[in-house]
């Protein structure tokens, strides 16, 4: 079985390969003493239990991780349970890394396709599997999405590590557009080409085209697209201590907010568990915006 | 927060102040080119091939050595409030963002060079989540254009990689790395042509790079005999600078015949018994960039303890890291210094393998380490590298603090963090 700990990485390929296991499992809120000696604190901190789980032994089941040079915490991590099983700390699956490069640029795109094929030999996935394994990804993208009468409100910013956010934001009568760490770990994402003839040339520039935290995509845009979209009520920026990137696009992404003329409430440098009164504040706040 | 002591670190090598008024000159020179004549230059991150660039004959302003320019002006607190002030969050990695906080902060008056004009283009490295952000922002603020560089995956691991990367470095640092940073090199070329309107010369760069070796390999063998050498005859105040400086100006007459004379010195100390101290009995290791607003900070430690900082990356980094056999094909030489020059000093397995290799090349009795609070990319590697370092015998104290950031530097209270270190863990 193979399992992922990182976002852009490529679904249908996993998928076809018939072992796909989805992300690795790990629980946000246990103690990690082992991981933490190893692993430092500016990593975001899903890397930590993830570690920690890996140490204990409870990735035995699986044969490989696939980790993403899509994200920083995904790519150095993968260097770290190298090493880690290397000096015989850790046991467990083989580390692998897909080296999806970010930059928009034909020779970046190219050695994105380039990899992907190296990962689907190394994995017996060929081009047929590949374009069914897209075909079936495209056909849940296309599957209708239940309406939903709320009003939404935009979680945006670092990935949450569970529910509790949206389960707070739920209770004021607001649906939440966001997502946990897995859950965009695992998301689609954007259609893929088929019946190109080359699968892993269209699912190749899918990735390195797709945001992520070492995209080069405007976040204003984004949000300002996001908002618009989903006709949205409210944001909240929502960024753990750890996260390294998205702070740069704070001012942008206010003067979106601004330029939709809907309320924002922006909460930056916040503890991942929330347990810094982020729950609280974005009560308050939806309370405020539904008058 | 900020007490900063400033001290001035006492100096053994007359090469020492010519470096240091060397790049005094230097950056009037830089001056006059980039502002006064308004030549085409460039903004660029450490880790790129500015190789190019001086094969080129274009100026660049470095984005370290622009912190450093700033941070010892004391204007880092202010241009980081700046930043702040405008939006951004406190805890942005301080390390590469100095510069932009400067140009955001738009003070003309005390900025050095009263802040600098347009760039022709802007070249980084993508070895972080930040730094696109930081040199897009930067670029756009200064009316340019970035052009990124990738940091691919590097799959092949050799622990003992500073072994062979001088004849080995097609294996040791990946084909297929290696021929991906030698075309970015090559889209970089034809962009700076097009920008500049000035000639890459092929043969000018082989000569360039020949110069390079031959420069690295005098400070290599300097570093090889300070390893050997009790007590050592220079400290890390002096070492940093006698590297650094010519580094920035790699395979220049200057920066060649700088090192040949840093290296002789070097070896007349060592031929005469001479040391850094008069009192060597402890050899540390500092792990982590230098701390530029406080360089006394090295040696506050050697009357009183015989604590003697003998060891920092920059001198022994530049035989494994630079040195490279041109095998006819230079330019794929190039790409394969610059496609790991990050990797090396920030990523297990090759930081602590290497590392822990030169504490033991060099009779290290404690390691001191710095971990910057809001970077990661500083921080990646340093708790497995103390990890094998302990193991290796060798104690380790990691210390909070921040390279350019003077605002969270207490020089007493770090000076007695390390004593109280040392008392306990190396001489306890």
């Amino acid at each position: 079985m193979i399992a992922i700990a990182g976002p852009n990485l490529p679904l249908e390929l996993l998928e076809a390969t018939g072992r796909f296991a989805g992300a690795v499992p790990f629980d946000p809120q246990r103690e990690t003493p082992v991981a933490s000696q190893w692993v430092e604190n500016k990593f975001l901190p899903w890397a930590h239990p993830v570690i920690e789980a890996w140490a204990a032994g409870e990735y035995d089941h699986l044969d490989q991780v696939l980790f993403s040079r899509a994200d920083d915490t995904s790519q150095r991590l993968y260097y770290y349970a190298c090493e880690l099983q290397r000096r015989g700390l850790i046991a467990g699956p083989e580390p692998m890394i897909l080296d999806i490069a970010k930059i928009p640029r034909e020779l970046s795109r190219d050695r994105t396709i380039m990899k992907l094929r190296e990962l689907g030999e190394r994995l017996g996935v060929g081009e047929d599997a590949l374009e069914a394994g897209i075909a079936k990804a495209n056909a849940k993208r296309a599957e209708p999405v239940a309406d939903d009468p709320r009003p939404v409100c935009v979680l945006s910013g670092t990935a949450a590590p569970d529910h509790r956010l949206r389960d707070a934001i739920g209770a004021t009568g607001f649906a939440t557009l966001g997502q946990t760490v897995v859950e965009e770990w695992l998301s689609l994402g954007e259609h893929v080409e088929q019946g190109t003839g080359d699968p892993f040339a269209a699912l190749g520039r899918k990735l390195h085209h797709a945001p992520s935290s070492r995209s080069m995509a405007d976040r204003g845009e984004m949000l300002t697209r996001v908002i618009k979209e989903h006709a949205a009520k409210a944001v909240i920026l929502w960024r753990v201590e750890e996260d390294e990137d998205q702070g740069w696009h704070l001012p942008a992404e206010r003067a979106a907010i601004d330029a939709a003329g809907i309320p924002g409430l922006v909460l930056t440098r916040r503890d991942w568990l929330a347990r810094d009164g982020a729950i609280d504040e974005i009560t308050e706040f939806l309370k405020e915006v539904q008058g | 927060m900020s007490r900063s002591a400033n001290q001035r670190s006492r100096k053994m090598l007359s090469c020492t102040a010519e470096a240091t008024a060397y790049q005094k000159g230097f950056g009037k020179r830089l001056k006059k080119r980039v502002v006064d004549d308004r030549e085409p230059y460039a903004i660029v991150q450490a880790d790129v091939p500015h190789e190019i660039f001086h094969a080129m004959d274009i100026p660049i302003v470095t984005n370290q050595w622009w912190s450093a320019y700033i941070s010892a002006k004391q204007l880092s607190g202010a241009y980081f409030d700046a930043m702040v002030a405008k939006g951004y969050p406190s805890n942005g990695c301080k390390y590469c963002s100095l510069g932009l906080a400067c140009t955001l902060a738009n003070d003309p008056e005390n900025a050095p060079w009263g802040g600098l004009p347009s760039p022709a283009i802007m070249v980084a490295r993508l070895t972080c989540d930040c730094i696109q952000n930081v040199f897009g922002m930067w670029a756009k603020e200064l009316g340019s254009e970035l052009f990124a560089m990738e940091a691919p995956a590097w799959e092949h691991k050799e622990l003992d990689w500073y072994a062979h990367s001088r004849t080995e470095w097609e294996r040791v640092y990946q084909p297929d790395r290696i021929a991906h940073m030698a075309a970015e090199t090559q889209e970089l070329i034809a962009l700076l042509e097009e920008r500049t309107g000035r000639d890459f010369d092929m043969a000018r760069f082989v000569r360039l790079m020949e110069r390079i070796n031959e420069q690295e390999g005098y400070v290599w063998e300097a570093a090889q005999a300070i390893g050997k050498a009790r007590p050592s005859p220079i400290s890390i105040a002096e070492q940093m600078p006698n590297t650094m400086i010519p580094q920035w100006h790699r395979g220049s007459d200057w920066a060649v015949a700088h090192a040949k004379k840093f290296r002789d010195q070097v070896l007349e100390r060592i031929e005469r018994g001479e040391g850094a101290s008069e009192n060597e009995k402890i050899r540390l290791m500092w792990i982590g960039a230098g701390v530029w607003h406080d360089p006394g900070f090295y040696q506050a430690l050697e009357d009183n303890l015989g604590a003697v900082f003998v060891w920092s990356m920059y001198m022994p980094f530049a035989g494994p890291a630079y040195l490279r056999d041109l095998k006819d094909k230079p330019l794929d030489a190039l790409a394969s210094r610059i496609c790991a020059i990050n990797e090396q000093l920030h990523l297990p397995p090759w930081m602590n393998g290497w590392m822990t290799s030169e504490a033991e090349r060099c009779g290290i009795d404690g390691c001191v380490m710095l971990l910057p609070p809001d970077n990661r990319l500083s921080q990646s590697g340093t708790n497995l590298t103390a990890l094998a370092l302990e193991e290796a015998g060798v104690p380790v104290l990691k210390i909070d603090a921040d390279m350019v950031n003077a605002n969270i530097w207490d020089h007493d209270r770090m000076v007695a963090m390390v004593e109280g270190f040392v008392r306990e863990r190396v001489i306890g």
